[in-house]
C-alpha cells in the first residue's frame, strides 16, 4: 500500500512501440533500501525510467514520488530525484566547474559544502572535463551532483555498466553507503553479480512485463539450480523453469518446492542464473 | 532566466558569436547582404547538432524545469544572438557611412531597410526551424535545410525586388537619410512580422515538444 512515505509507487504503467511493449508495470519502492531493476538488454528498464522521468510519455498508469503525480508535480519530484545513467555524458569539453555552476542555480536546496566533500571523496577535479574522465569517474561527477542537490531517491540507469571490476566494487561501496544515509536507491542493470553484492530487494523485467517484486533474499530462495550431465530426465524436464546448455550436461533451474521431490542433486543458485535460465524459458514460450 | 544562462554557459557553439563579425559583410561592394543573416542561422544550427551530441536536452530534461521552459529558453538564447547581428549590422551600416557608401548592384543598398530583410530572415527560420526540430531533437539536419531554402527563397526575392518592384527600387534600396519614413516603416513592419512568427514558432514548438518521446 503506497503512502507520501513510499519514495516511488508506480502504477499500471504501459508504453506501446512497434515492436516493444511495456506492459502494466507497478510496484512501490521501500524507503531507505536499495532496488536492482533487473532484465535482460531490451527488456524495458530503460523505457521505464524514461518513462518515470518524464522523458517519454507513456500510453497509461502514473509514477507517484513521495505521493506526488508526476503529470502535475514533476518540477517539485525533480528536486528531489538524482538521475544517473552511464549512457549520457553531458557536454564533453566543458570544464566540470560550468556544468556545476549551472546545475547548482536551479537547486534551492544545494548543499555546497556537500558538494565540496563528495568532490574530495570521489577524487573529482572540477578544472577537468568529462571528456578527461574515466567512464566510472563520470558516473560518480554525476552522482556527487545528485547527492549536492539532497535527492533523497536515486534512480540510477545501468551505472556499473562497461566498468572494470574495481570500479564496480567502489560504486557498489558507495550505493551501500547511500543506504546507510537513508537514500533510496532504484539500481537498474544486467550485472545482476552487483546486486548480489548490495540489493535488498529486486524488481524483475522480462519482456516489458514485470514477473518479480521481492526481497533479494526471497527471490534467490525461491530457486535452486540442478547441474545434469548427460541427457535432461522427463522429470526435470516437466518442472523446469529454464534449462541452459553446458559444456557436459544442462542446468536447470526449479522451483526450490519442486526441486525437493525430484532424485537430483541440486544447489542455490545466483541472481545472474536465475534471470538468464527464467529469460530462457519466456523465450521459448 | 537560469535557463538562459544555462544556454550561454553550456549550450553556445563558438561559431554562432563569430559569425557575428561577418556583419561585417556590409562593407564587401556589391554583394547581396542578407547572406550575411543567413551565417547566423548556421550558429544556430551548430548549436543545435552540438547540443544533440552532449546530450543537452537529457541534462536539461532532468533539471527541475518544464519542458515549455525548455524550448523558450532555447529560442531566448536564438533571439538574443539575433538581436546581436542585427545590431552588429547596424554598426557596420554606420561605419560604411563613414568610409563612403556606395550603391549595391547585388541587391539592397547597405542602409537600414536592410535591418528590415535581417528580421524577415530570422523570423522566417525561427517559424520553419524550431516547430519542426521540436518533433525530433535528433534530427537537426532536416529542420535545417527546410528553413535554409525558405530563407533563400526570399533572399532571393528581396534581389530580384529591388530591380522589379518600384517602391523597393526608388524608396527602399537607395542611401540613407533618403526616404527614411519609408524605410523606418519597412523596418517596423519586418518587426511585426519577426515577432508574430516567433511567437507562433515558440507555441508550435512547445505543442510538439510536449508530447514527444525523448529517445535520448
Amino acid at each position: 500500500m503506497a503512502t507520501n512515505e513510499t519514495p516511488l509507487s508506480v502504477r499500471g504503467l504501459t508504453k506501446t512501440y512497434p515492436a516493444f511493449e511495456l506492459r502494466d508495470v507497478s510496484f512501490d519502492l521501500v524507503p531507505g533500501a536499495i532496488t536492482g531493476f533487473i532484465g535482460r538488454n531490451g527488456a524495458g528498464k530503460t523505457t521505464t525510467l524514461n518513462s518515470l522521468l518524464g522523458f517519454i510519455r507513456p500510453d497509461g498508469g502514473e509514477a507517484r514520488f513521495h505521493g506526488l503525480d508526476m503529470k502535475t508535480s514533476a518540477e517539485e519530484i525533480k528536486r528531489r530525484i538524482g538521475f544517473v545513467s552511464a549512457g549520457m555524458t553531458y557536454y564533453t569539453h566543458k570544464k566540470l566547474k560550468t556544468i556545476t555552476d549551472v546545475t547548482r542555480s536551479f537547486y534551492p536546496t544545494w548543499d555546497d559544502g556537500a558538494y565540496k566533500r563528495y568532490m574530495a571523496q570521489f577524487s573529482l577535479d572540477e578544472s577537468k572535463t568529462p571528456a578527461a574522465l574515466s567512464n566510472g569517474m563520470k558516473i560518480k561527477y554525476a552522482l556527487a551532483l545528485a547527492l549536492s542537490h539532497g535527492a533523497d531517491l536515486m534512480l540510477l540507469d545501468e551505472p556499473t555498466s562497461g566498468l572494470d571490476p574495481v570500479s564496480r566494487e567502489e560504486l557498489i561501496e558507495i550505493f551501500l553507503s547511500l543506504r546507510d544515509a537513508g537514500k533510496t536507491v532504484l539500481f537498474s542493470t544486467h550485472i545482476t553479480s552487483d546486486l548480489d553484492k548490495c540489493a535488498d530487494r529486486i524488481l524483475f523485467l522480462q519482456k516489458g512485463r514485470l514477473t518479480a517484486d521481492m526481497g533479494l533474499e526471497e527471490f534467490r530462495s525461491a530457486y535452486l539450480l540442478a547441474e545434469i550431465q548427460g541427457e535432461l530426465p522427463e522429470s526435470v524436464k516437466a518442472l523446469t523453469k529454464g534449462v541452459c546448455r553446458v559444456r557436459d550436461g544442462f542446468t536447470a533451474l526449479l522451483n526450490a518446492e519442486d526441486a525437493k521431490r525430484l532424485d537430483v542433486s541440486c544447489r542455490p543458485a545466483t541472481l545472474d542464473e536465475i534471470m538468464v535460465h527464467l529469460d530462457k524459458e519466456e523465450s521459448a514460450q | 532566466m537560469k535557463l538562459l544562462k544555462k544556454e550561454f554557459r553550456l549550450c553556445l557553439h563558438p561559431t554562432a558569436p563569430l559569425f557575428l563579425a561577418l556583419a561585417a559583410m556590409v562593407l564587401i561592394p556589391n554583394y547581396p547582404y542578407a547572406v550575411s543573416f543567413f551565417y547566423l542561422t548556421l550558429g544556430v544550427f551548430f548549436i543545435c547538432l552540438t547540443g544533440r551530441e552532449n546530450h543537452d536536452v537529457a541534462f536539461t530534461a532532468a533539471l527541475p524545469v518544464s519542458r515549455k521552459q525548455i524550448v523558450e529558453g532555447r529560442m531566448l538564447l536564438v533571439c538574443c544572438l539575433e538581436a546581436l547581428d542585427l545590431l552588429a549590422v547596424g554598426l557596420m551600416l554606420w561605419v560604411k557611412g563613414l568610409i563612403g557608401f556606395t550603391p549595391n548592384e547585388a541587391g539592397m543598398d547597405a542602409n537600414i531597410a536592410l535591418l528590415g530583410e535581417g528580421l524577415i530572415v530570422f523570423g522566417l527560420f525561427n517559424l520553419i526551424f524550431f516547430p519542426r526540430w521540436y518533433k525530433d531533437i535528433n534530427k537537426v539536419g532536416v529542420p535545417f535545410l527546410l528553413a535554409s531554402a525558405a530563407v533563400f527563397v526570399y533572399i532571393l526575392l528581396a534581389i530580384v525586388s529591388t530591380y522589379a518592384i518600384p517602391f523597393v527600387r526608388d524608396c527602399l534600396d537607395t542611401q540613407d537619410p533618403a526616404f527614411l519614413k519609408e524605410k523606418l516603416l519597412f523596418v517596423g513592419a519586418a518587426l511585426l512580422f519577426f515577432a508574430a512568427a516567433t511567437w507562433l514558432s515558440a507555441r508550435l514548438s512547445v505543442k510538439r515538444f510536449e508530447n514527444v518521446d525523448l529517445q535520448l
